[in-house]
This record gives C-alpha cells, sequence and structure tokens, in this order.
C-alpha cells in the first residue's frame, strides 16, 4: 500500500426520480489497499461501485482514477474491472474464453493470449481448467473464473460486488482468506461492497460504512470497532449496549458524564465524534464486561443486576442483565474458556466496568 | 398436493377423452389422405399414395407453396426483428408509457381477423398498393409480431444482464457486446421466435384471403379447393403434408426454446 | 450514457409504431369509408350517414350481429367450462406437465382452415362420424342435426380455441401458492368450498384472459360460419366478407366492421366490468 491516492470521488451524487441513492460521497482510495464499502442492503454502496465502473451514471460530483477524470469515460474504456455478484459467467463459452474475453479486444499474439489466461488460471489455482463448460463449474469455481477473467485485463482497480454472498458459509470463510491474499500478492486496489461486517473486517486494509446513501465512516477495521463515529455505526458493527447519559464537564480529551445506572464516569474523547450536546450517548462492547457472583474490585465502575436470559454461542456465553435505571438489559459476553455457563436466569450477578472501555458516541 | 389427489378421480379420464377430442380432426386428415376413395366415410375403401402422387403435377399448388414460402420467411424476420429489439426493451428498461407499449403490441391478438383483413385491404388499396404478396407480408408480421414479442421476453427474462455488464466491462463495445455475448445467449429464442411467426403466417387464411389478390397463398389455394369435392382427397394429402411440417417446426422450436432456458443457469 | 427511458423507447418504438399504425391508420381510413358510398365500381365521396342509417335498421344485420355475439359467447362458455378441468389436471394431477402443454399445443398449429375442414368431414351428412355410427349399427339414418347449424359452429371454435383457454387458466392456476389450499383446509373448508373459495377467484384473471382472447376474435369469425354454419350458422362477419366481395360494396362493409367492432368492444368491457365484480365479492 502506499500512499498515493488511486480513486477520488468528490461529492458524488445519485437520485432514482426523488430517491437519493447516493448523497456526497466523497472518498479516497490508496493505491494497493483493500478497501470495503460496508452498510445494510439498499444504502446504495452498490451504486457507488457501479458509479465508480461507470454502469451507473450520476448527477453531481467527479471522479478520477489514477489521476484521470472519468467523466465521459463509459466502463468498457475505464481501467476497472468487476466481480459481479452473480459472476456473470458467460454460459456459452468454456471457462478459457471467458478469460480470454476481454484480452481478445487487445489484439495480442496468439501465444502471448494464451500465456496470460494460463497465468490468470494458475493464480485463480484453476490450472488446466480451460476447456470446462460455463455449466460444469460449482460455485467456488464460478467465483475463480470471475476473478481470473477480471484480473487477467489487469485493472488498475480490481470491483468486488458481493464476490462472496453467493457461497456457502465453509467456501466463504476460505475465499476470505484466498482474496486478501491474492490482492496482497498483486498489489492493485481491490474494491468490495458487502453487507456482512466480518467479512469486511477480515479482509479489508480500511472500510467505509455507509447508511441511507451517506459515507459514515471510514476508518480501519479495529478504529471503526474501537471508535465508532455514532449509534449507526456501532450498531453496525459488533454488538453494543448503548447507555444515555448526561455531560457534566468537557476537559480536553476528557468527559465527565453521569451516565444512567452507572453513574458518574470519566471517558475519553472519541475524536470521530462529529456532535456533541448535553444529553449523550456512550456504548460499551458485551466483551468489555466484567461479570461476577460478588462485587468485584479493582474496577473503575460497579453495578448490581439480575440475569433476565442467557445464550450459549458455543465460543462464548452472553447473559443478558437486567440493571436498576436502564431501560434495556445489558448485554454480556464472557468467553467460554472451562465450557461452564456459570449463571442462571433470576441470579443476582455485578458487572465491572473500566472507564477506558466505554466509548463515547456523541449527542445522544 | 397429494392430499388433493384423491378428489375428482374421474379428471385423468377426462383428461384423456379431451386429447381425442383435440386430435380426432387432426388425425383424420391423414388417414382419409391414405384412402382409396374420393368420399370422406367409414368404412376405408384400401391403401393408396395416389393423392400424394398427384400433388407434384398441380402448378398452382406449387406456386401457393412458394408465395406462402416467402411470405412466411420475410413476416418470420420481420416480427421477430420488431419482437427482439421491443422485448430487450420491456425487459431491460423502464420508460415512460411502457406497458402502454407492451399492451399495445399484443393488440393483434385480440382485433377480430375479419376487421384486420378489410381496414387493411382499404388501407393498402388508398394508399396505392394493391392486393399482392406484399401487402399480405405487411399484415402477417403485424399478427405474429405478438408471438414474436412474447418469446423473446421470455428468452430476455432468463438472462442475466450483468453478463453484458461484464463484457462491457472487459472492455468489449455495445455492439460488440450484443454480438459476442447477448446473441449467442438469446439465439436458441430467436430461432423459436423464427419458427413459430414463421408457422402463424404459413397458416394464416382470413387476411391473405383479402390482400393477396392473384397471388394466393396455401391456405388460400386449399379454400379455393375445398369447395370441389372431387379435388378433397387431394387436398387432404396436402394438409396431412402440412400437418406434418408445422409439428416438426414446433417440435424444433420447443427444442430451441428450452435450450434457452438451460443456458441461463 | 444514453438515459435508461430513452434506450427503451428507442428499442421498443419500432414494433409499437408499427403495431400502431397498422391499426389506427387502417381503422381512421376506415371510418372515413363508412361515411360514402358506392355503386358498382364507383365511390361517392360525398359524406352521408346513409351506410349507418341502412346497417342500423335492416334486421339482417340486427339478427347476424346478435347471432354473432350470442354464438361466440356459447363458444367462449364451452371452451373455457372444457378447458378449466384441463388446466387444473394439468396444473396439479400430473408430474408431466411439459408434455401435456406440448399435446395441447399441437393441434393447435396445424392449419386452422384445415382443421375446420376436418369438421365439417367429421359431422357431414355422409361424413365420418354417421358413417361410422352406421357401420357400427348404432343408428340406421345418418344424423342430420350435427352439420350446418350453430352447435357445429360451436364445437368446432370450441376445439380450435382449446389452447388460447387452457394456457392463460393454467398460468393462473399455476401461480395459486399450494400452501393457500392448504390453509383452506386447515381453516375447515371442504375440497369443493375450497375451490369455490380459493382457486377459482384467484383464476378470475386468467378465465377473463381467456374469455376475452376467445370471444373477441370468434366475433369476425369468417371461415367457420362459411364451413359448418349453413344458412341458421352464418354471422356477421360472412355479410362482411359479402360486402368486400361479390356485393362490392366497400363503403357498407365498412360501416359493417366498425358496428362490430365497437359491438364486441361494449360487450368485452361489459363482460370484464361483471367478471371482476363476481371475483371480488366471493368471500
Amino acid at each position: 500500500m502506499s500512499d498515493q491516492n488511486i480513486i477520488e470521488l468528490k461529492d458524488v451524487e445519485k437520485r432514482f426520480g426523488s430517491f437519493v441513492a447516493v448523497s456526497d460521497l466523497t472518498l479516497s482510495l490508496k493505491q494497493g489497499e483493500f478497501f470495503s464499502l460496508l452498510g445494510p442492503s439498499g444504502c446504495g454502496k452498490t451504486t457507488a461501485l457501479r458509479i465508480i465502473a461507470g454502469f451507473q451514471d450520476h448527477e453531481k460530483g467527479k471522479i478520477t482514477i489514477d489521476g484521470v477524470p472519468m467523466k465521459d469515460i463509459p466502463a468498457n474504456k475505464r481501467p476497472t474491472n468487476m466481480v459481479f455478484q452473480s459472476y456473470a459467467i458467460f454460459p456459452h463459452l468454456t471457462v478459457f474464453n471467458n478469460v480470454a474475453f476481454g484480452l481478445r479486444k487487445s489484439r495480442l499474439s496468439k501465444a502471448e493470449l494464451d500465456q496470460r489466461v494460463n497465468e490468470a488460471l494458475d493464480m485463480v489455482e484453476l490450472t488446466g481448467m480451460g476447456g470446462r463448460k460455463a455449466d460444469e463449474l460449482s460455485g467456488g469455481q464460478r467465483q475463480r473464473v470471475a476473478l481470473a477473467r477480471a484480473l487477467v485485463m489487469q485493472p488498475k482497480v480490481l470491483l468486488l460486488d458481493e464476490p462472496l454472498s453467493a457461497l456457502d458459509k465453509n467456501l466463504r470463510e476460505a475465499m476470505q482468506l484466498e482474496l486478501r491474499r491474492l490482492q496482497q500478492s498483486i498489489g492493485i486496489t481491490f474494491v468490495m461492497v458487502t453487507h456482512d461486517q466480518y467479512e469486511a473486517m477480515t479482509m479489508s486494509d480500511r472500510i467505509g460504512v455507509m447508511f441511507e446513501g451517506k459515507l459514515m465512516q471510514v476508518d480501519r477495521p479495529e478504529v471503526l470497532y474501537a471508535q465508532p463515529c455514532n449509534r449507526e455505526v456501532a450498531a453496525f458493527i459488533g454488538g453494543m449496549n448503548f447507555v444515555p447519559a448526561e455531560l457534566i464537564k468537557e476537559d480536553g480529551d476528557q468527559l465527565q458524564i453521569k451516565a444512567a445506572g452507572f453513574g458518574t464516569l470519566n471517558i475519553d474523547v472519541n475524536p470521530n465524534v462529529r456532535e456533541r450536546g448535553s444529553a449523550l450517548l456512550i456504548g460499551v462492547r458485551p466483551e468489555q464486561l466484567e461479570i461476577a457472583a460478588t462485587k468485584p474490585e479493582g474496577y473503575d465502575s460497579t453495578i448490581e443486576g439480575t440475569i433476565a436470559n442467557v445464550a450459549f454461542y458455543g465460543e462464548s456465553v452472553h447473559y443478558y442483565v437486567e440493571v436498576e435505571g436502564l431501560t434495556d438489559v445489558v448485554s454480556v459476553a464472557v468467553p467460554n474458556y472451562f465450557h461452564t455457563v456459570d449463571y442462571k436466569s433470576g441470579d443476582k450477578v455485578w458487572l465491572g466496568l473500566q472507564n477506558s472501555s466505554i466509548i463515547d458516541l456523541g449527542k445522544g | 398436493m397429494t392430499r388433493f389427489r384423491r378428489y375428482l378421480p374421474g379428471l385423468p379420464a377426462y383428461a384423456f377423452a379431451y386429447l381425442v377430442f383435440l386430435y380426432t380432426p387432426v388425425l383424420l386428415l391423414p388417414v382419409f389422405s391414405f384412402n382409396d376413395g374420393t368420399i370422406v366415410a367409414f368404412p376405408l375403401k384400401g391403401l393408396t399414395l395416389k393423392w400424394y402422387a398427384q400433388l407434384g403435377a398441380q402448378e398452382t399448388l406449387i406456386r401457393a407453396l412458394f408465395n406462402s414460402l416467402i411470405v412466411g420467411g420475410i413476416a418470420a424476420l420481420a416480427s421477430t426483428s420488431l419482437g427482439l429489439f421491443a422485448a430487450r426493451a420491456y425487459v431491460r428498461y423502464r420508460f415512460p408509457a411502457k406497458e402502454m407499449s407492451e399492451g399495445l403490441v399484443m393488440l393483434p391478438l385480440v382485433i377480430p381477423g375479419i376487421i384486420v383483413a378489410s381496414s387493411m385491404l382499404i388501407m393498402f388499396v388508398s394508399i396505392g398498393l394493391k392486393p399482392s404478396l406484399t401487402a399480405v407480408i405487411l399484415g402477417h408480421t403485424f399478427l405474429a409480431l405478438p408471438f414474436a414479442v412474447s418469446i423473446m421476453k421470455s428468452a430476455f427474462d432468463e438472462f442475466d444482464q450483468s453478463l453484458e455488464e461484464a463484457a462491457y466491462d472487459l472492455g468489449e463495445t455495445i455492439i460488440g457486446t450484443f454480438r459476442r455475448v447477448t446473441l449467442p445467449i438469446v439465439s436458441p429464442g430467436i430461432i423459436a421466435s423464427l419458427l413459430v411467426t414463421f408457422t402463424v403466417s404459413f397458416d394464416e387464411f382470413v387476411l391473405a384471403f383479402f390482400l393477396s389478390g392473384n397471388q394466393p397463398t396455401l391456405p388460400v389455394y386449399i379454400w379455393s379447393q375445398i369447395r370441389f369435392p372431387a379435388k378433397l382427397p387431394n387436398t387432404l394429402a396436402l394438409g396431412s403434408i402440412l400437418l406434418l411440417a408445422s409439428i416438426l417446426l414446433l417440435v424444433v422450436a420447443e427444442y430451441f426454446r428450452r435450450r434457452t432456458s438451460k443456458t441461463s443457469i | 450514457m444514453r438515459s435508461e427511458a430513452s434506450k427503451g423507447l428507442a428499442l421498443s418504438a419500432p414494433a409499437s409504431l408499427y403495431v400502431g399504425a397498422l391499426v389506427s391508420i387502417p381503422l381512421g381510413i376506415l371510418v372515413v369509408y363508412s361515411f360514402w358510398t358506392q355503386t358498382y365500381v364507383s365511390i361517392d365521396k360525398t359524406f352521408t350517414a346513409v351506410n349507418y342509417r341502412e346497417a342500423l335498421t335492416d334486421p339482417l344485420v340486427r339478427h347476424l350481429l346478435v347471432r354473432s355475439i350470442f354464438i361466440a359467447g356459447m363458444v367462449t362458455i364451452a371452451t373455457v367450462a372444457l378447458a378449466y378441468p384441463i388446466a387444473y389436471f394439468i396444473a396439479f394431477r400430473t408430474q408431466k406437465k411439459t408434455l401435456w402443454l406440448l399435446l395441447i399445443t399441437i393441434p393447435f398449429w396445424s392449419s386452422y382452415l384445415l382443421r375446420v375442414f376436418s369438421w365439417k368431414l367429421i359431422l357431414g351428412f355422409n361424413g365420418v362420424l354417421n358413417s361410422a355410427l352406421l357401420s357400427l349399427n348404432l343408428i340406421d339414418q345418418p344424423l342430420t342435426f350435427l352439420l350446418y347449424n350453430e352447435l357445429a359452429v360451436v364445437l368446432t371454435l370450441a376445439h380450435a380455441w382449446a389452447p388460447f383457454a387452457i394456457l392463460p387458466i393454467y398460468v393462473s392456476l399455476q401461480k395459486i401458492d399450494p400452501s393457500l389450499l392448504e390453509a383452506a383446509t386447515d381453516l375447515g373448508l371442504s375440497p369443493a368450498e375450497s375451490f369455490f373459495r380459493v382457486t377459482l377467484p384467484m383464476t378470475v384473471p386468467g378465465i377473463v384472459a381467456a374469455s376475452l382472447i376467445i370471444f373477441i376474435p370468434t366475433v369476425g369469425d369468417y371461415v367457420t360460419p362459411a364451413l359448418v354454419g349453413g344458412s341458421e350458422g352464418k354471422m356477421i362477419a360472412n355479410l362482411i366478407q359479402v360486402q368486400f366481395g361479390a356485393a362490392n360494396n366497400w363503403p357498407l362493409g365498412a360501416t359493417l366492421s366498425l358496428i362490430a367492432m365497437v359491438t364486441v368492444g361494449l360487450v368485452a368491457i361489459l363482460f370484464v366490468v361483471l367478471a371482476t365484480t363476481a371475483g371480488r365479492r366471493i368471500r
């Protein structure tokens, strides 16, 4: 990855009638990064990807790829290639001819063309499969053909539209690692659209989170998880307990607040928060809470509650705890180290919390 | 669903009886075309092929057949081309008055034949086009269009739009994309449409009767023969050949229509 | 990139303009013609409503029109009633749907003219049916009520239109989610009740489509009444054809065509309104 920008979008807007699919999209993508656009369905992420590819026109704004403005450059002339959600493998062509499809326009010699196609097939581990027909391929193989067909064009940017959504769970996890490995070895920029937060987090250098046509936050996965910019982003990525609070005092990068149930707390300012008022919202990740039968020592804040519900997830156990002063139950995740479920509904428990694990989410 | 199997046990029997009803008049023609006698009645009098043998010598028949082939061929090409583009628009794009346009192209199916025929006759004569094969071709293209549009619509329905985008994305031009991707994939649909529209034109009578003037098509020729009882066995033989040809065409069309749905997986 | 709307319009324009032109221009000219008059070969282009007066006062026209509507109505009812069980059978009772659909469409692709003609041969005085019954000694004189009447027209057309009735009804039956019928059973309905309260109302669109596609062209049918209808089965189309043929009175033919079309249109609209209200009233 370098600091040079390969794609720049500035104030891009797309409307379908009165529906605003994408608004004020400003985004710079770095050369060689794996970038994901993450959001629920209908948030405009696919539209944004198709605008970059040139399949979708846009009313306002500017796009440059590698310094070249893309206005008036149609999809077939752009230095981008796409892996489609359906993979769009040409059913009337063999694997080889699918991969060679775009190269046939470039007047390569037959030897060169064969070499390029075979290299691409090797790269996606489909060596020797060139003669297969499209309808003889498994889901995973179709995805590899789609990848090879796009990569053989040596695009400056590879666009991937929900590339893993058509695969079953195990294959999907294997392909996540493989796509990441492939991107790192080729070194070109990948832009992936996905609605799956785990997929985005495991694969990406950076993630852009979109809601209702707006890009909410762009950050590295761990920053996105630790310092989400608002309630929506915090709720979409991972589990989160939300607690309303009042601002008592703001002091540099510290806030003194009075939180419902937990009382007075001193927490760090979240630099990603854009708006802050006297009414605040704070968040605590379920795995950051300690749960104990007796009042735990060494925590900045402790609170008593009653177990309302227990959910066993295998790798962890989630306890849902009713706490006086809070309308929502507090969710606590405990790693399943000893294969035990320690509490049951109705048990009295204590929760322990460090100030450093409380996330400031700005205006409540 | 199996739960309902119990009720109405007579239904399969009815279905078979209905098939007998459907096929009797159709199969009657070939049966009596081999009958050695001019009266179509039981009992059959013995086998002969002479009615078939006589057909080749009838010059007006050959000319009518030729006319029908020309009319059917051109009308099939014209209606399938119009239907191909229209169906693509209906399946692929949203545009103003789309539903009106989709309804309009189906209109030829529901206008009484006599009204289409009489009004077209008057129009062609008014603009100075004498009744001729050209007039019949124009009329048959009109009548066959709904068939072409619906066959092509189902062909495009099964066609994944991202295939075209993929080709375009890989650097192909719009025309190149159509030639290298769209056409090969929907070609079974095109062939099915050509065969069906050809058959529609080939069998059409009323319009051809009004518009063909002194260049009769095959059905117009048959109509002129039906009146003469002596020619009856020849007409039966001719009808049997046409029946066989139509069924062959239909089976081929069905084969190609199914290929469309298979390739879309 | 051109907009979706302009691409769609450009691609669909040739087909819709072609149909639009070949519907509106001939009809326009037909309207003009209907106000002219013709004596032998010369056409008098002074505007006059004399054709309409003649057509509307002539008892023969009225008689033929009423009979055409009546016969077309009978044909529609007979075809739909005969076809519904077949559509039902194909939709729910057989695994070989494609085969059955193919079987019922194949006869349709043989020449319409010859199929009608074949009925004439079957139903005739010395025809197939009579000769078969005679040689089996089931009757001792040929049956005369078979050919050259309204019944023959209805039978022949019920045969000719079969796929046009079966296919739309089949499609609407096919759309019914089987769990709806299970729900009806679960709520205590007998099979007959769930047919009349779930299946039948849900197939009203298919029945309406089938009826229109049969009724409208039948009113204007010319071949069948000419071949098997006799004098008792003649319809309005035969009269129209005579004006363009032997009688050589095109303006009157145009007038009759228009009257027939308007009548058909009105009856069709009335039918759609009645059928949809009836469909909605089932609870």
